[in-house]
């Protein structure tokens, strides 16, 4: 019987070497997953891929896109989205969001200390050349403290189960993080493909981010006003986050706004221009990097932002989310002590571990990256969106004698890792279901209290034994349901 | 509202406005070829001039008939004028202002503007007449939905206007345009000047209207009268000013538009139809599409552009 014809079925789809989000090497369903999972047996792949193509034409009619750079053009392509969706347990999810808010509350501790007092350099628990040489560090940010002390308010940390099942943060995105309205349209395709299951299983809705987002950033406004004026600053059309930024904005009853589109007037408040003239503006959650923000302080060069709106925030005259400087606790150098950061500020044990990490900088670390560069990945400090980054097992003998010399060259601008045997889950692909690799990108919230996103998104490398899940680079999502088995 | 976002709206509006119309003219068209005998023909130089892109045609240095101009003014892209390029321009305007208006409608844009590329790429001829109408329906269904779901704040006066002064602008293109060539047309087209009036009337879907409205016989000083002043039709220039004036009096600052507005009014008043022909209707006309663009130009001064 061809393959279309005959049930899904997962008798043969186990593979003992590698830890799977919905089957166990058994063959049968993880806690959580059990619905989901007899669902999909009950049905012939051609059923299937027909559910497949329903939930592609639909994000093609809802218009979900995202823009990849090719050969210096914006190509705008449809969102690739998964089907089956990944499952965790609301009992392992409820763990994962205190080990998530720990990072976050223990990341803005450290970045306020680092712009203020630096207690943590002079106890030497975090080196202070880190500091120095790190790109993102803004000294025009010294001596400020934000409204309560946060500087990271949307935080997208990077989550990914290694092979014996435990849970680490490989990266913590703290500048201008991406990907969570397609963590929402993803919800909503699968409510539309498997509206059933929805009804049957307790799956916790994600539905409330935008609202949350909303409070979070009313909560920087400087005026206390019910309806704070709260704008989303995108850089424009061009930007490959620009659906993004027009989603949230819609999502929030915010206006999208574009660097021309503010002004900041003499008494250095920040304005916006409408049709009834000139609008204060009280928060801004901004979408366009630090260097671009205020051509005043930063890059002169900078059309996307507004001259005077680093002055207006400084005055507290307007909230900015993320804060400009932010970015001082994403660089991956500063990662690999984020764990003694967590004991540090706030004398607990990191719930969610770190992937162990090799520093280029010490001549130990860096001789054990330089003969292992076959087995481990290598990643830049400062770059985002998989770019620059070296997958030792998936490379070839050139690419590893350039990054050799790379490392020698500028030790500072790189860290590695071991490659994680990354968990997979069944992912339909060419008409059959077969292991792909995830991660997980949940969205933390932090004001003057803390949230996490229900879940977040899961992205998934669409090629057999690819590592890489970045959109950009061929990779796929999935939507992601936290189920409450107990219910 | 933003002043930018307010200005895309405006544009989202005119340019799918223009499509429609783009549509209902060149389907009147193609029917109007069914009509007549080739000698009596018009040809398909009338609608290039109509939508303005007689020179963007030109410069192809192609023959002006329907093999070459049906797909230069619909599914092609390469001039502006055309309905694929016109709905692209909306789409775009809608795609950077979509957190404004309800997401159905944007999924609506999007869905015409996906369904005409698909109809370009199929590469077929047949099946235009369709393809038209869909366009012209879907224009309408999204009309319709902007109407009915979004809040008839700020923004909703921005397409508003938007639509009702691409409106009176095609109409009165369509006005100069066709009566120039019914009016001093060829001698061949003399029998068949009922159908060509009738033919400016479905081109605005006003036929039947204009039936109920002057219970007589199609001619010239009658259809004339009707597209300029019948304050009841939707598409006369009379009933498009009024919407218009409407939506300028609901937004802030609004003076010198209404001036304009003003200017323009009076014009319409005063004109006497039964006078209006050759060169004095083409002249009145320009003037009134004169008068049109200073509307534009004073919207773009109050809040569009202000500190330009």
């Amino acid at each position: 019987m061809p393959v279309r014809e005959r049930q899904v079925d997962f008798s043969e789809y186990a593979a003992a070497d590698k830890y799977d989000e919905l089957i166990t090497p058994q063959g049968t369903a993880r806690a959580g997953a059990g619905g989901i999972v007899s669902h999909l047996r009950r049905l012939t792949h051609k059923r299937l891929i027909a559910r497949q193509q329903a939930a592609d034409l639909a994000i093609q009619a809802m218009g979900i896109t995202f823009t990849v750079y090719s050969e210096g053009e914006n190509i705008d392509r449809a969102w690739p989205m998964d089907i089956i969706p990944r499952v965790i347990s609301l009992r392992e999810w409820r763990r994962l969001e205190e080990g998530l808010v720990q990072r976050l509350t223990a990341l803005n501790l450290f970045i306020n200390d680092l712009y203020n007092e630096q207690r943590i350099l002079k106890d030497k628990v975090v080196p202070a050349e880190l500091l120095h040489s790190s790109g993102n560090y803004l000294e025009a940010c010294a001596g400020i403290t934000p409204r309560h002390g946060v500087w990271a308010h949307i935080c997208g940390s990077d989550l990914v189960r290694d092979g014996d099942g435990t849970v680490y943060v490989l990266e913590d995105n703290l500048r201008v993080p991406s990907g969570v309205s397609y963590m929402l349209e993803n919800r909503a395709v699968t409510k539309r493909v498997f509206p059933q299951l929805f009804r049957k299983h307790s799956i916790l809705p994600v539905d409330d981010y935008p609202g949350q987002l909303f409070d979070t950033l009313a909560e920087l406004s400087p005026r206390p006003l019910d309806y704070p004026e709260i704008v989303v600053l995108t850089p424009g059309i061009h930007n490959s986050a620009y659906f993004e930024h027009a989603y949230l904005a819609q999502q929030m009853g915010a206006e999208l706004v574009e660097g021309p589109d503010l002004v900041v007037g003499d008494d250095d408040c920040v304005y916006m221009r409408t049709i009834h003239g000139l609008e204060r503006v009280d928060v801004i959650y901004r979408r366009v990097n630090d260097d671009f923000l205020d051509p005043e302080v930063f890059r002169e060069d900078s059309l996307l932002g507004t001259p005077g709106l680093f002055r207006a925030w400084r005055k507290g005259n307007v909230g900015l989310a993320n804060a400009p400087g932010a970015g001082v606790a994403d660089d991956k150098i500063v990662y690999t002590f984020v764990p003694e950061v967590i004991r540090y500020y706030l004398d607990q044990d990191p719930i969610i571990p770190n992937v162990p990490s090799y520093l280029c900088t010490d001549p130990k670390q860096r001789e054990y990256v330089l003969a292992n560069l076959a087995k481990l990945v290598v990643k830049p400090a400062n770059e985002s969106g998989g770019y620059g980054m070296l997958v030792g097992p998936a490379s070839t003998a050139a690419e590893r004698k350039r990054f050799a010399a790379l490392i020698k060259k500028r030790p500072r601008n790189y860290m590695a890792q071991p490659a994680l045997n990354l968990s997979t889950a069944p992912t339909l692909c060419d008409g059959r279901i077969e292991p792909r690799h995830l991660d997980l990108r949940p969205f933390s919230l932090q004001a003057g209290s803390s949230k996490v996103s229900a879940g977040g998104l899961t992205r998934v490398a669409m090629r057999r034994g690819s590592l890489v899940v970045n959109s950009s680079q061929g990779g796929g999502s999935k939507d992601t349901w936290i189920v409450d088995t107990e219910r | 509202m933003l002043s930018r976002v307010a200005e895309r709206l405006y544009w989202c509006a005119r340019y799918l406005e223009r499509a429609e119309n783009t549509a209902r003219l060149v389907r009147t068209y193609l029917q109007l070829s069914l009509d007549l005998p080739a000698k009596a023909q018009p040809g398909w130089g009338l609608v290039t001039e109509v939508l303005g892109a007689e020179e963007g045609f030109s410069k192809r240095r192609r023959a002006l008939n329907e093999k070459n101009v049906l797909p230069f003014v619909t599914l092609s892209t390469e001039h502006p004028v055309s309905i694929a390029s016109t709905i692209g321009m909306a789409r775009e305007n809608l795609r950077t202002t979509r957190e404004i208006v309800p997401s159905e409608a944007w999924e609506r844009v999007n869905a015409l503007h996906l369904y005409v590329r698909r109809r370009a790429s199929s590469g077929t001829s047949g099946g235009r007449y369709r393809m038209l109408s869909e366009v012209v329906q879907r224009c309408q269904q999204i009309t319709g939905l902007l109407s009915g779901t979004m809040n008839h704040g700020d923004g909703y006066q921005f397409l508003r206007i938007g639509r009702n002064l691409e409106r009176a602008d095609m109409t009165s293109r369509i006005l100069d345009v066709g009566s120039a060539h019914v009016l001093g047309g060829k001698v061949e087209q003399a029998p068949y000047e009922y159908i060509l009036w009738m033919s400016v009337l479905k081109s605005l879907s006003a036929y039947q209207m204009y039936r109920q409205h002057v219970r007589r016989r199609v001619r010239a000083t009658q259809v004339l009268a009707f597209l300029l002043k019948a304050v009841e039709f939707p598409r006369s220039i009379a009933h498009t000013l009024e919407e218009v004036r409407a939506s300028l009096m609901r937004l802030p600052n609004p003076a010198p538009a209404l001036k304009a507005m003003a200017d323009v009014e009076s014009r319409l008043e005063q004109a006497d139809t039964d006078e209006l022909r050759g060169e004095r209707l083409r002249q009145f006309i320009d003037e009134l599409q004169q008068d049109l663009a200073r509307i534009h130009t004073q919207c773009d001064r109050i809040w569009f552009h202000p500190n330009a």
